[in-house]
């Protein structure tokens, strides 16, 4: 049983190996192409990015990363490219602008506001609490009562 | 009064996340703000479907207001939108058909029978009604690529001048149309 399933993993990895039929020039090239179809977005599988979806559009876009990539564009360019005829929908990582700025700053804010609360109610305990002749009477009362018991 | 107040706001911000997530599910995730919006059309050299000897270019669609309607006799929407296309053609809207040939792939070394996708449009309008002044057959999907289109049905609507003006992903209907393109069309006769 364990032989079979070696064989049968061994044959998955040899069949995902073949999958891989672009040529390029150089690995630098290969990389970016790798780069490029997983972080851009399939328009028709909306929770796929490129690499991963068989829609048509999906295949096009491969064959124009491709395409690209091997006329040296860079990988900054193709996403520009992509974004021109797409919209930013197309990329997975989104750009900051008016719209989304609260995506970076709303975390920033939320820990900032978390910290002010603590610190300001911190404050306010502190101030509250008076230290009279009385209180430490009463304190050395108590730690006189006590070291009593103990003995 | 302050403590409560201050206590209020988690709860504040509880309801607005609610507000938030509520109308995420009315939302159309297929409702895409494509790129092409306000530019002009890309240009293009494209045979006609019928015709392999005509070339369509995009100098050629310039003077007129029209529909550029993506479609393809795969795609059941766009056969269900093409009666009401017809009948948009008949009040008077120019509507142009890019055809979006979905099974051709040369990568599989498919080869395309032209002939047999002629005959097969020609009866598929004969059944429906014909909307379209022409189509440009775009084989390799590259005005397709250029335009942001991700599947059939789309249409764009595009002015005189050549400048994109709408981009519906999904079929047209009536409502659609009263909703988005017929006030356009308004603003644009006006």
């Amino acid at each position: 049983m364990k032989i079979v399933m070696v064989l049968l993993l061994l044959w998955c990895s040899s069949g995902f190996a073949a999958e891989d039929k672009y040529e390029f020039s150089n690995q630098e090239r290969a990389s970016t192409f790798r780069e490029l179809t997983h972080e851009l977005r399939c328009p028709k599988c909306q929770n796929q990015n490129i690499a991963d979806s068989d829609a048509i559009v999906a295949k096009d876009l491969r064959d124009k990363v491709l395409n690209l990539v091997n006329e040296g564009k860079s990988k900054q360019e193709v996403i520009d490219y992509m974004i021109d005829r797409y919209g930013y929908f197309v990329h997975y990582q989104p750009p900051v602008t008016p719209a989304t700025i609260i995506l970076w700053v709303l975390p920033i804010l939320i820990v900032i506001i978390g910290f002010g609360v603590i610190v300001f109610r911190h404050k306010k305990a502190s101030s509250k609490q008076t230290w009279s002749p009385e209180d430490e009477q009463q304190l050395t009362k108590l730690i006189q009562q006590y070291q009593r018991r103990e003995q | 009064m302050n403590r409560k107040l201050l206590g209020l706001i988690p709860f504040l911000i509880f309801t607005l996340l609610c507000v938030f997530l509520y109308q995420g599910l009315f939302g159309n995730p297929r409702e895409l703000q494509t790129g092409r919006i306000g530019h002009t059309m890309p240009s293009f050299t494209l045979p006609d479907l019928m015709d392999s000897q005509k070339q369509w270019q995009n100098k050629d669609l310039l003077g007129e207001v029209y529909l550029l309607n993506v479609w393809g006799t795969w795609c059941p929407t766009c056969v269900a939108e093409l009666s009401y296309l017809t009948e948009l053609k008949e009040q008077g809207v120019k509507i142009v058909g890019l055809y979006y040939e979905q099974a051709y792939d040369p990568d599989f070394g498919d080869r395309f029978d032209i002939n047999k996708l002629r005959v097969e449009v020609q009866t598929m309008l004969a059944r429906t009604g014909n909307p379209y002044q022409f189509n440009i057959l775009d084989l390799e999907r590259t005005l397709a690529l250029d335009l942001g289109v991700s599947g059939a049905p789309e249409t764009f609507l595009v002015d005189k001048q050549g400048t994109i003006l709408l981009h519906h992903t999904g079929d047209i209907n009536q409502r659609v149309w009263r909703a988005k393109f017929a006030p356009k069309i308004m603003e644009l006769t006006q």
